[in-house]
């Protein structure tokens, strides 16, 4: 059995700049009084590096039509650097951090965005004051966005070359009509070769602020010295002029199946089925996370055992996404050549029937509680892998998703996650996609 | 006094003292404590040796593909249930000349996770069910593959680069589509008698680990396992053909990807690596290189954009290459975008700053990739499998600091010939007039 020790908290910090707000699994929170930003501290002195994490929490959640993918743009511009650090200064941002040999790179997702430098534990103050620097001070610059314009065409272009993902964007939009995670994270293309600098500026001026993000440190840190570097490049910030929440068009209610199909180019067909799920942090959503392990984690699996080993697929995964707002709990199959879509989306539903019915087995339950203890000492494996994972229980709502997962996982049972199956996968919520490929020939 | 001290500790502190390695049967294994709770990671290797002008590779792919698929002991849904029921990772792969693997797990399940590798290395049952469904899985991938404009550009670039019998060569995919419809279960039970045994075998063991969990389980799993007779069989240099220019054409493909570049003739050991290594990096080793500065950051035309070596082995020569994703509308701007940086870069080579700036990348760079268990053990078996010894890992940091801007320049010139370019490109291509 897996040690499920954290990282010894010791006394919380007494800081001048800080309010110390709760500890869990060894992570400390903080609260940089000047201007509400959210500081999360986790000791791992396991080897000399840091990692350095600005979560703000908006994504293309937050986006509107006509500036799909203005959050994604923005984190381009946020490259292209201030005053302080640029190209023209001989200070961009990619060149100092990278010249200390930090792993630096920013992603874009629905409910946030990240900027994140994994670095050796010298250089943290650096990647401290850059962070800070661009929160309030990215130039946004009419020229900057002309030349990356292009270059996120380019990422589209990589994106639309993909069949799956193509899948997956046609099955989100056509399950989601109403609530922006209809909207690409990248975009509507025709949103990204029109959107202006002042729409990209109002949008940052709303989002980017210290009370609308968290900052975490992770690594061989002194905790102390880390509140030090964030009260004094992050303490002069001033707090957004507004409270940032935002007006949310709430998905109606799905009352009956939806069906799309995208026909391009391609070798192989995938079928998607996706059932609308519950937000995060719903306390159903772990017997969800758990039923998708049962359905599809492993060889032992029952869609493995159904499709993959006896040839309908090629492969086969279930995921349940654990969003900030309900999403979807879905099952994505690229079927083995010669094997049509009907057979495939049949063998899904029967396989889900017979959960719905039958419910699973202790061992099946109990396999799939093993392999996420696993997973979450494999996660502790470096500073990075656990940023990354605090990164969306941030995003969903709560970062002590993170540290309380494995208890909650332990609590769910056998009829948990029978009852999901029976509540949340039903075929009035489910969207149904198929990726038929077309030859050229 | 307190010198003394320090240059003791950091003696201890080096890789070479903290490494420790024992030979256990044909196996060469190291292993390193860290601090990490619970996991331990490995990665090893054994060589195999391929035929590649007799096209085995195929069959050494098929071969990895069959170990999971059942022992003369075990079906295959209890091998995965002695993984998954601990949550425990083990994949094999085909690695050119070797075949890999790699695993991870919590400290406790190692010995028996072990107890699988070994079972699964040496006594596959090749059942005949199974391997028709090895064979459809792999179908799959060769078709996700000619779906891939990245896959089918690098594929195509090695093509002009190789012939069939050096490793570095990958065959079209409808080749590979042909010859999988033609192996049978007999041909893949010869290769394995043939070509899997204990050559050179090496495992690196890091993480929450001591001798206790390991050694006994390599002994009883590994300790006889005799070696093969099989021997290398490959073309070791590249073979270009003139100058030139291929287009695969994917219809629906918008983002065109591109290879640029050809082979060079030296090896990893080679004294000028680390001078034309350091050089290329300046070009297009990351976000803040030439390449990525001018094309993507100037003018826009690229999301991503790298240079860098190729396919460099010890036994045999790789090749130097720009890659590129481009638009439809922008790839001859963009190729012709990237030669005039690449030209400019062997003309007046690179400045003082630059080789500096790099050079503390570099090292940084190393420095954050021995954070987690698994990229230290990667690290170790690769310092191993190139020919060096655990001491080149304290040593690395050293040996890119000596490099002199001079080195570089004399290694991009001597290396680096914009007017052998070959081209390759997969995508959606616009019809050039002319």
């Amino acid at each position: 059995m897996a040690e499920t020790t954290y990282s010894t908290t010791e006394a919380p910090i007494t800081h001048a700049d800080f309010e110390f707000v709760e500890a869990s699994g060894g992570i400390e929170a903080y609260r940089l009084m000047s201007n509400d930003l959210q500081v999360l501290l986790l000791p791992e002195a396991a080897a000399p590096v840091v990692t350095f994490m600005v979560t703000y929490r908006v994504g293309s959640r937050n986006e509107t039509a006509g500036l799909t993918g203005a959050t994604h743009f923005l984190e381009h511009l946020m490259f292209k650097g201030t005053e302080r650090f640029h190209e023209r200064h001989g200070t961009a941002i990619f060149n100092v951090l990278q010249r200390v040999g930090a792993q630096i790179n920013a992603t874009t997702w629905m409910d946030r965005t990240n900027y994140y430098e994994l670095l050796p534990k010298e250089h943290l103050p650096l990647a401290v004051e850059i962070e800070a620097d661009r929160m309030r001070g990215a130039l946004i610059d009419a020229d900057d966005l002309e030349s990356e314009r292009t270059v996120i065409l380019n990422e589209f272009d990589r994106g639309q070359n993909e069949p799956i993902r193509n899948l997956y964007h046609a099955v989100w939009s056509a399950a989601f009509v109403a609530h922006p995670y209809h909207h690409p994270t990248i975009g509507w293309r025709s949103d990204i070769e029109t959107v202006t600098a002042e729409g990209l500026r109002h949008f940052y001026d709303r989002y980017y602020w210290p009370d609308n993000a968290t900052v975490s440190i992770i690594g061989d840190i002194d905790r102390e010295e880390a509140l030090d570097l964030v009260a004094e490049h992050f303490g002069g910030i001033t707090k957004s002029p507004d409270p940032v929440t935002p007006r949310l068009t709430r998905e109606p209610e799905q009352r009956g199946e939806r069906r799309i199909t995208v026909r391009k180019a391609g070798q192989l067909g995938a079928v998607m089925v996706a059932y609308k799920s519950p937000e995060g942090a719903h306390p159903d959503a772990e017997a969800l996370d758990l039923l998708a392990m049962v359905l599809a984690s492993g060889k032992n699996s029952r869609l493995f055992r159904r499709l993959t080993d006896h040839q309908l697929t090629a492969q086969i995964s279930a995921s349940s996404s654990r969003l900030r707002d309900p999403g979807l709990f879905y099952i994505l199959g690229i079927l083995a050549p010669g094997r049509t879509h009907d057979e495939v989306e049949a063998a899904i539903e029967e396989a889900i029937a017979e959960v719905q019915a039958d419910g699973i087995t202790e061992d099946e339950l109990q396999r799939a509680k093993n392999q996420l203890r696993a997973q979450e000492a494999f996660e502790r494996d470096g500073p990075f892998a656990i940023a990354s994972q605090l990164n969306e229980a941030i995003a969903a709502g709560d970062w002590k998703l993170y540290t309380t997962f494995r208890e909650r996982i332990e609590a769910v049972t056998t009829g948990d996650v029978q009852r999901v199956a029976q509540s949340y996968l039903v075929a009035d919520r489910c969207t149904i996609g198929r990726y038929v490929p077309v030859n050229e020939a | 006094m307190n010198r003394l001290k320090e240059a003791a500790a950091d003696t201890l502190d080096t890789f070479a003292a903290r490494v420790e390695q024992r030979t256990i049967g044909p196996c060469r294994v190291l292993l390193l404590k860290t601090p990490v709770r619970s996991v331990v990671s490995w990665r090893g290797s054994f060589m195999s040796y391929p035929d590649f002008g007799e096209g085995e590779e195929l069959l050494q792919v098929l071969t990895v593909e069959m170990l999971d698929k059942g022992t003369l002991h075990r079906d295959r849904f209890a091998l995965a249930d002695v993984l998954e029921n601990r949550g425990a990772q083990l994949d094999f792969h085909s690695d050119v000349l070797e075949v890999a693997f790699q695993g991870r797990a919590l400290r406790e399940d190692v010995p028996d996770v072990l107890q699988v590798l070994a079972e699964q290395v040496r006594e596959p049952s090749f059942d005949e069910d199974e391997f028709v469904k090895a064979v459809t899985q792999y179908q799959a991938a060769l078709h996700r593959s000619a779906e891939s404009t990245s896959s089918q550009a690098s594929s195509a670039f090695s093509r002009m680069l190789y012939n069939p019998a050096h490793p570095n060569y990958t065959p079209p995919t409808a080749f590979s589509l042909n010859r999988l419809d033609e192996v049978t279960v007999e041909e893949i039970r010869s290769y394995h008698a043939k070509h899997f045994g204990g050559n050179e075998l090496v495992i690196a063991f890091v993480g929450d680990v001591d001798w206790s969990m390991v050694e006994e389980a390599l002994q009883g799993g590994l300790g006889d396992w005799a070696k093969h007779a099989a021997h290398p069989r490959f073309e070791e240099h590249g073979n270009e053909q003139e100058r030139g220019r291929v287009e695969v054409r994917m219809p629906d493909k918008q983002n065109v990807d591109v290879r640029i570049g050809h082979s060079i003739p030296i090896r990893r050991q080679h004294d000028d690596f680390m001078s034309l290594f350091l050089g290329t990096f300046i070009l297009g080793g990351n976000f803040s290189a030439r390449l990525m500065t001018k094309i993507r950051g100037e003018m826009g035309l690229t999301y991503g954009i790298r240079a860098g070596l190729h396919g460099l082995d010890k036994a045999y020569d790789g090749h130097w290459q720009v890659g590129v994703t481009l638009s439809e509308e922008n790839v001859e701007r963009g190729i012709e975008a990237v030669l005039a940086e690449v030209r400019q870069f062997v003309e007046e080579g690179v400045t003082d700053d630059e080789v500096e700036d790099k050079k503390t990348t570099i090292t940084g760079t190393y420095k954050v990739s021995l954070a987690t268990t698994r990229g230290l053990a990667q690290r170790l078996h690769r310092t191993i499998r190139r020919g060096f010894e655990v001491d080149y890992l304290d040593r690395f940091t050293a040996e890119v600091e000596a490099v002199t801007p001079a080195q570089v320049n004399d290694a991009i010139r001597q290396y680096i010939h914009p007017d052998d370019f070959q081209v390759a490109l997969a995508g959606i291509l616009p019809v050039v007039e002319g």
